[in-house]
């Protein structure tokens, strides 16, 4: 009862002050930019570098076939400068690891191959082809994309030979070895990881829809995180919490009731987000729920932190660089082919992984409800910290 | 209702007390005067005593409730009127008052029978926010009334508010204290310390100096006063001078005598003049 009237009043003075609107402006921002400003299947930006270890006769042969399916178009010829570098290209099957050093610099112009769509003639992928080996692993190294070397025996079979970065996904790694090993064993067992995710859900996200999991938990969870905390500091400004000190009334109904418009004000933003976007696609139950849970726990760890601070100026600071540091799995999500492994501790790697698995609707929902609980869990335990600690500074 | 032994408080967590070995007892039914300059330790002790600040040394029982251990419910007896008006911007007078009823557990008092009784009817529908400094001033004593409080801190309850409403405030205590509440009250205004309370305890740099009815300590401190203003070669003079002092008694006779007198008024040490001759420190 408390709690309730404690929430009515929060969401009074929200509603009559300024955040609650910027929440809101925000969320139609992101969703007018989401609707007019990405396209929902962009031109491609990709890029491979390749060298075809077999004679130009062969290479014309197989370029021209696939140029005429309309899979592939030539385009112009592109200049790179290679510059002077030192690095390791490391076996993956043996391990033997062969240092590189490159001291020339030099320019070379490779053949330009695009693959396009036969149907629709869009670009999907651009294609460097080099007049050799190391002039392709230099360009790889200096441009930070896969590479592979394409051979073609005296039978006339091909074999693959790939250069990556290091940091790409396994997920990416059996997936190269699942279209070109010839093992027909270790093709097996790498067809059963893949099922994890790609054969099941049998769906994908459009680029449009690929973005939504970033501005929901970045715009949405992570809302909470931030503006939770200005909420306390408005109210230690105002005085009011002395007030509220001296009632019957816990921290707690106190921090909840905060929390709670937090909760109101994400799942509002969410949904206007979201649902233009997404439609009846995407499973919202769940999507509220894992919404709910997150919102929670970052607003308990913005609170944890705010209590270490008098003022909003000195708390800002160390709230802005959470916030940026918590970002950083976005550069993961966004790039498919880069996931160290010291990404997914950061507490923003499964949430935008969970939100994108809600999205795709994905039959297997272990993921997302096992991160619940244990953001959940998490929230709790912060909540439980966080009122320790205001126990004894909340009205200093 | 107040009982206070051996407090100490630091807020640096060292030997530096901001109030150091306190103690008193404050009755059922009593207004108590807590007064001292700023900086002396009011805040402090008040502050220890309605829970905002932790209970470090010492051991202080209110309203029944021992404050070594934490018990949320010994705020349903008690009320407390801050000097900082503290009330929410945004909602109106009536919405903030209905809201902090809902937070007790005990019967609340009516808003507006509230707010007609410190003057704001007219302004219930009105945000807080765009009352002047007086008005929200009244509508944080308001609020402290909303429990029924057995037990009222009250600091420094009339600062900045016009002659008129301070009265009224004053009325209010006075009615409060005849339905047998007990009242703490908190000020550096010794003329209103001296009309509502019936004792008072000076604090000066975190020790109380001592603690007595205002009666007694006129009695016990107060000297009768002569007030003079006297024509000396063309210009007006004033002197204070003591009746009981034989050195003064001769100068009134000596003034009488040889000079025209303008004014002559018998006058008794305020309160604020003994807190001075006490401890030697003015009240600022």
């Amino acid at each position: 009862m408390k709690w309730w009237s404690s929430y009515l009043k929060e969401m009074k003075i929200a509603g009559r002050g300024f955040y609650f609107y910027i929440e809101i402006f925000i969320a139609v921002v992101m969703v007018v930019i989401l609707l007019f400003f990405v396209k929902e299947h962009p031109q491609s930006a990709e890029k491979q570098f390749m060298y075809y270890d077999m004679t130009p006769f062969m290479f014309n042969i197989m370029t021209n076939k696939a140029i005429d399916d309309g899979h592939l178009r030539m385009g112009a010829e592109k200049t790179f400068t290679l510059r002077p570098a030192e690095f390791k290209v490391i076996n993956e099957q043996t391990g033997s690891s062969e240092p590189m050093t490159v001291e020339d610099k030099k320019q070379i112009t490779v053949k330009t191959l695009e693959t396009i769509d036969p149907e629709t003639g869009e670009l999907l992928k651009t294609v460097y082809v080099t007049d050799n080996k190391e002039d392709m692993i230099r360009l790889a190294h200096q441009e930070r994309q896969m590479s592979a070397v394409v051979r073609m025996n005296e039978k006339g079979q091909f074999s693959y030979e790939y250069f990556l970065q290091g940091y790409e996904t396994q997920r990416l790694v059996n997936l190269l070895v699942v279209i070109h090993d010839e093992k027909s064993a270790i093709l097996q067992t790498q067809m059963d990881r893949q099922q994890i995710r790609e054969l099941e859900s049998g769906s994908t996200l459009n680029n449009r829809e690929n973005i939504l999991p970033l501005f929901i938990t970045f715009a949405g969870s992570l809302m909470g995180f931030f503006i939770v905390m200005a909420y306390i500091f408005l109210d230690k400004d105002e005085g009011v919490i002395k007030a509220f000190a001296v009632t019957p009334s816990s921290v707690s109904t106190y921090l909840l009731s905060k929390t709670g418009v937090i909760l109101t004000t994400v799942l509002i933003s969410t949904s206007i987000i979201t649902i233009p976007v997404m439609g009846t696609k995407a499973n919202y139950p769940l999507l509220y729920l894992f919404l709910l849970v997150t919102t929670f726990a970052f607003s308990q760890l913005g609170l944890l932190i705010a209590t270490f601070y008098d003022a909003f100026e000195k708390a800002f600071g160390m709230l802005y660089l959470v916030m940026i540091v918590l970002m950083v799995p976005a550069f993961s999500y966004l790039i498919p082919g880069f996931d160290p492994v010291f990404l997914r501790v950061f507490p923003t790697y499964p949430v935008l992984m969970g939100f994108k698995d809600i999205l795709l609707n994905v039959k297997n929902t272990g993921y997302v409800w096992v991160t619940s609980l244990v953001f959940l869990l998490a929230g709790v335990i912060l909540l439980w910290l966080t009122q320790k600690r205001l126990s004894k500074t909340l009205t200093v | 209702m107040i009982r206070v032994q051996n407090l100490y408080h630091s807020y640096t967590n060292d030997d530096h007390y901001a109030v150091k070995d306190i103690s008193f007892e404050v009755e059922k039914g009593e207004i108590f005067g807590f007064l001292g300059p700023s900086g002396a330790g009011k805040s402090t002790t008040q502050g220890v005593l309605t829970g905002l600040l932790p209970l470090q040394k010492g051991k202080v029982v209110v309203a029944g409730y021992d404050l070594h251990k934490v018990d949320n419910r010994r705020f349903n007896k008690i009320g407390v009127s801050f000097e900082q008006s503290n009330v929410y911007g945004k909602l109106t007078a009536r919405e903030n008052l209905q809201f902090y009823a809902k937070l007790f557990d005990v019967p609340t008092r009516d808003p507006d029978d509230l707010l007609k009784m410190v003057g704001l009817t007219g302004k219930e529908n009105e945000r807080a926010g765009t009352f002047s400094k007086g008005m929200k001033h009244r509508l944080t004593f308001a609020r402290s009334m909303i429990n029924n409080p057995e037990l009222w801190f009250l600091d420094e309850p009339t600062t900045g508010l016009d002659p008129a409403i301070a009265a009224s405030i004053k009325d209010i205590i006075k009615a409060q204290t005849s339905k047998g509440v007990t009242s703490f009250l908190t000020t550096h205004n010794m003329y209103i310390a001296e009309e509502l309370c019936d004792r008072v305890a000076f604090i000066i740099d975190g020790e109380i100096k001592l603690i007595d009815t205002p009666k007694n300590l006129k009695l016990q401190y107060g000297k009768k006063l002569v007030e003079i203003e006297y024509i000396k070669a063309g210009e007006a003079v004033k002197e204070t001078l003591k009746t009981v002092d034989d050195a003064d008694r001769k100068r009134i006779g000596e003034i009488v005598k040889n000079h025209e007198i303008t004014t002559m008024h018998t006058k008794e040490a305020t309160l604020e003049e003994i807190f001075i001759q006490v401890t030697g420190r003015g009240l600022v």
